[in-house]
């Protein structure tokens, strides 16, 4: 019998022990491995808002005219040299950078450098619905809608081949602040009129073309993403030649990847486990304060979310502390208001409703529901910055309601299924959330409660009140700062009376990596930034170029 | 023999055709657009859908409907993915290799281990090498491999960190996808890392293939060692022994290729075994192959891609029963006398 035993032993034994060492093969030791939580929609940030898009997209394919630097809170050029207002702040003009390059691909070779056109071309896609690459893989510009910016600008015009100029309606304060997000990306006109001719447009966010760090080489849906390194950046070249997203949805395959070394660095790792993955130290933890708010809408056109005393009802039935406790361990600041701590308008008075069942029940009674009533949570399917496990939450919601005769279904379906059918407002309510794209709080309050923002699905809770607009366009007409700071504490008071949603938390982002991964960047606002990563050798310590 | 094997294709081809009726018909009883189903053209994308409307027959009838879908199917026109609007045959080709690279290996390392196991244990009839070996086989055989597969996986690759747990080789290796079957692709491949990446998708391969080797192994066990024990009764081997043969020669002219028999008979059906348990395995694993695909289309609700994933999944094992059956009339005449009751 030895001799069988050992015969079974053999291969294993062998196998394992010709595992290579990643310090001897160069592709292992230049590239880095990060498991993305999903399939990114496009390769065109400007299409959607998810935030598995964007990790995936444009910090690493794209560069805007401008960066925002967290630290500092202040702008920073980049595509854009310097700019300056104009006109009382209705013209902007930019002075473009000389000498940056477009990726080179198999399927696009740039004959040119990057000028005014191009920017003019990227903005007027999904400016102008006349523009050959409007309607191209879908039309809709959801982040541009949410936030106004295709009716703030009027015209984008190419002075010269290095100036533009954005002519705006009115002077707004938060134009900047969105023109570095994540979504305002700039394209090849180039490419864009060579597909045009080649007859397939919709390859333009397929096999993308940008200025940005990395250069997109092949995309196996559910498997990789590859990017290689883009030699001739206008910035200094990232630091690895590879980079690769390898698609791991499930959150504990994602961490039990990370412990074998298959992941270099994954995001929203599971917060249950974090105390776990942080004793070794082969595994860092970090985490962001990350601008953010878990809410739970109620659909205000459906019966008998329409009635405010219902929704105050509901509002202080919820025990959001244990909310904080349980599904969070703690790693959350219970929300005072809509607002999260980061931003400059934020203000310590809490606006939203304690928790006080007999209060709930009070108000329930006067609404006309002393039996109560039957409705649906729909809990998120995934898992997001802002809400690790929504359906836990949306269990402890049920319990709580039930104590005031109140009884919740909860409701969930797959997560694109999911969000379609929320954008058709098929929901009672639904517990969701909010990244803000940019440091200004109008982000906050323009994509979650505007009228404009029913049609592109970002609005919830279906509520447009035409006052409650007038006063968030009043708030970003407003140049100065302490008097914005006051309109928003009048619209927070504004959503604390109607509760048109519940916010419950402001989360940290948390991002779990190996401890020879450095530099691996997460803003505050905007996706993961890979262009500063590196990874240590553990043969020599010095840097690598 | 040739009345047999012609028996055996005809089976095939009519039931690979009804297979065909059957997936038609899928597409008018999957909710939504039968033609949107069909070939993974929705309605808003209007121009295209009339160019597949027209193309399709759809205002027809039924039936030319289904010649036509046939025409279509059998030059490889699948459709396309509802979710990526990739086309599902294409997409298709490098997870069947996959799938076969890993069935394969799992087959060859089941043989390998089940039928030498097999023959030991009834050698040792009674004896405790043989109780030990069937206890484990028959608890080997009873646990699910989706478990087995967490089992192991926390035992080598969370506990020993002897092995990676998801795919088929590290990422940051560039191999271009040809055949999809990971060893073949580094081979023909150009990648100057040749080597260490051989090696690093040997370790990514031997996992997933014990995981699915074990219970196709089991089988073999039993099977190998209940046949065996008929064998050693029967008269012919009395005789060899009275003859005076030396033991081993009675074991390896006599007792072995008469024990197989009922063994080959076998595999077609452990085959089958096989293919359910490389769905499980491959979406544990990662594995980008046809089992991982079926089920992301089936939670997608991608009809074009599901239909593609169940006739592969269904010619796939229907081909190879026919053919172990062949193998197995063909190696063994005496069967083909049973099967016509030849006097």
């Amino acid at each position: 019998m030895s001799i069988w035993r050992l015969w079974l032993l053999t291969p294993i034994i062998t196998l394992a022990a010709c595992s290579p060492n990643p310090d001897d093969v160069p592709p292992l030791r230049n590239g880095i491995v990060y498991c993305s939580e999903g399939n990114p929609e496009s390769f065109n940030p400007q299409l959607g808002t998810s935030g598995t898009t964007i990790d995936a997209t444009s910090a690493q394919l794209y560069d805007r005219l401008l960066d925002y630097d967290d630290a500092q809170q202040k702008f920073r050029p980049a595509l854009a040299e310097s700019w300056q207002a104009l006109d009382q702040g209705k013209r902007y003009r930019f002075m473009l950078r000389p000498n940056v390059n477009f990726h080179s691909a198999p399927w696009f070779t740039p004959s040119r450098h990057f000028n005014a056109d191009d920017v003019v071309f990227s903005f007027k896609r999904w400016l102008e619905e006349s523009h050959p690459y409007h309607e191209v893989n879908g039309g809709n510009y959801p982040f541009f809608t949410a936030s106004g910016l295709n009716r703030l600008i009027t015209d984008v015009v190419a002075v010269n081949a290095t100036t533009v100029d954005f002519y705006l309606k009115r002077s707004d304060s938060s134009f900047l602040a969105n023109l570095a997000t994540d979504f305002a990306i700039i394209l090849s006109a180039e490419y864009g009129a060579e597909l045009l001719a080649r007859g397939e447009p919709d390859l333009i966010d397929k096999q993308p073309i940008g200025t940005g760090p990395f250069v997109f080489e092949e995309f196996r849906k559910d498997l990789i993403i590859r990017y290689h390194r883009h030699d001739d950046y206008w910035r200094d070249p990232a630091r690895i030649e590879q980079l690769v997203y390898s698609i791991t949805q499930n959150a504990n395959k994602r961490m039990l990847k990370l412990i074998t070394g298959e992941c270099d660095v994954i995001p929203y790792p599971l917060v249950e486990e974090l105390a776990e993955l942080d004793t070794g130290d082969e595994i860092q933890i970090s985490s962001t304060v990350n601008p953010n708010i878990a809410f739970w809408a109620f659909n205000t056109d459906h019966p008998p979310f329409d009635n405010v005393l219902v929704r105050r009802a509901l509002a202080s039935a919820v025990n959001r502390e244990a909310i904080i406790q349980t599904i969070y361990n703690g790693n959350a600041r219970l929300a005072t208001g809509v607002l999260p701590e980061t931003s400059w308008a934020y203000s310590p008075v809490d606006q939203t409703y304690g928790y006080d069942p007999e209060r709930a029940q009070a108000l329930l009674a006067a609404a006309g529901f002393e039996e109560g009533f039957e409705f649906d949570i729909w809990a998120m399917p995934v898992q997001r910055a802002y809400n690790p496990n929504a359906q836990k939450m949306a269990e402890l919601i049920q319990s709580d309601l039930a104590q005031i005769g109140v009884r919740a279904n909860i409701v969930s379906y797959e997560w694109n299924a999911f969000r379609r059918r929320l954008a058709r407002d098929e929901h009672d309510s639904v517990l969701i959330g909010w990244i803000a794209d940019n440091a200004d709080p109008d982000n906050f309050f323009r994509p979650l409660l505007s009228c404009a923002a029913l049609n592109v699905g970002t609005n919830r809770a279906n509520w447009c009140e035409p006052e409650f607009d007038q006063l968030l366009m009043q708030a970003i007409s407003e140049p100065e700062t302490d008097s914005r700071k006051k309109l928003y504490q009048e619209i927070e008071n504004w959503i604390y009376r109607e509760a048109p949603l519940v916010p419950i938390a402001n989360s940290m982002r948390f991002q779990a990596h190996r401890s020879d991964i450095h530099g691996v960047e997460v803003p505050a606002y905007g996706g993961v930034n890979f262009r500063h990563a590196y990874r240590a050798s553990s043969t020599d310590t010095g840097e690598q170029p | 023999m040739i009345r047999y094997t012609l028996r055996r294709l005809t089976l095939l081809i009519v039931t690979l055709w009804l297979l065909t009726v059957f997936l038609f018909s899928l597409n008018y009883f999957f909710p939504g657009d039968a033609l949107t189903n069909m070939t993974g053209i929705r309605a808003s994308d209007t121009l295209a859908y009339q160019q597949a409307f027209a193309a399709r027959d759809f205002d027809a009838s039924i039936f030319s409907q289904y010649l036509n879908f046939l025409g279509h199917f059998t030059q490889g026109d699948w459709g396309q993915s509802l979710t990526n609007q990739r086309n599902v045959f294409g997409e298709l080709l490098p997870l069947l290799g996959g799938t076969l690279e890993l069935a394969l290996l799992a087959m060859i390392f089941a043989m390998a281990l089940g039928a030498p196991m097999g023959v030991y244990a009834a050698g040792q009839q009674r004896g405790s090498m043989d109780r030990l070996i069937m206890g484990i086989s028959l608890s080997a055989y009873s646990i699910p491999v989706f478990w087995l597969a967490q089992l192991l996986i926390l035992l080598f690759a969370v506990k020993l960190g002897w092995t990676p747990i998801s795919g088929q080789i590290n990422p940051l290796f560039d191999v271009e996808v040809n055949s999809g079957s990971i060893i073949l692709d580094i081979l023909v491949s150009d990648n100057p890392y040749k080597t260490a990446a051989l090696l690093d998708a040997i370790n990514h391969l031997w996992l997933p293939v014990i995981v699915l080797a074990i219970m196709p192994a089991t089988m073999l066990m039993r099977t190998t060692r209940n046949s065996m024990l008929e064998v050693l009764q029967q008269n012919y081997i009395r005789a060899a022994r009275a003859r005076g043969l030396s033991e081993s020669r009675i074991l390896l002219r006599h007792v072995l290729p008469n024990t197989m028999q009922p063994v080959v008979r076998q595999l077609g059906l452990m085959f089958s075994v096989l293919m359910s348990n490389i769905i499980v395995t491959e979406v544990i694993f990662n594995w980008p192959g046809l089992g991982s695909w079926l089920v992301k289309s089936i939670y997608e609700r991608d009809y074009p891609v599901m239909q593609g994933g169940l006739f592969a999944f269904a010619t796939l094992i229907l081909l190879v029963n026919v053919c172990v059956e062949l193998f197995h009339a063909w190696r063994y005449p005496q069967v083909r006398k049973e099967l016509y009751a030849e006097r």
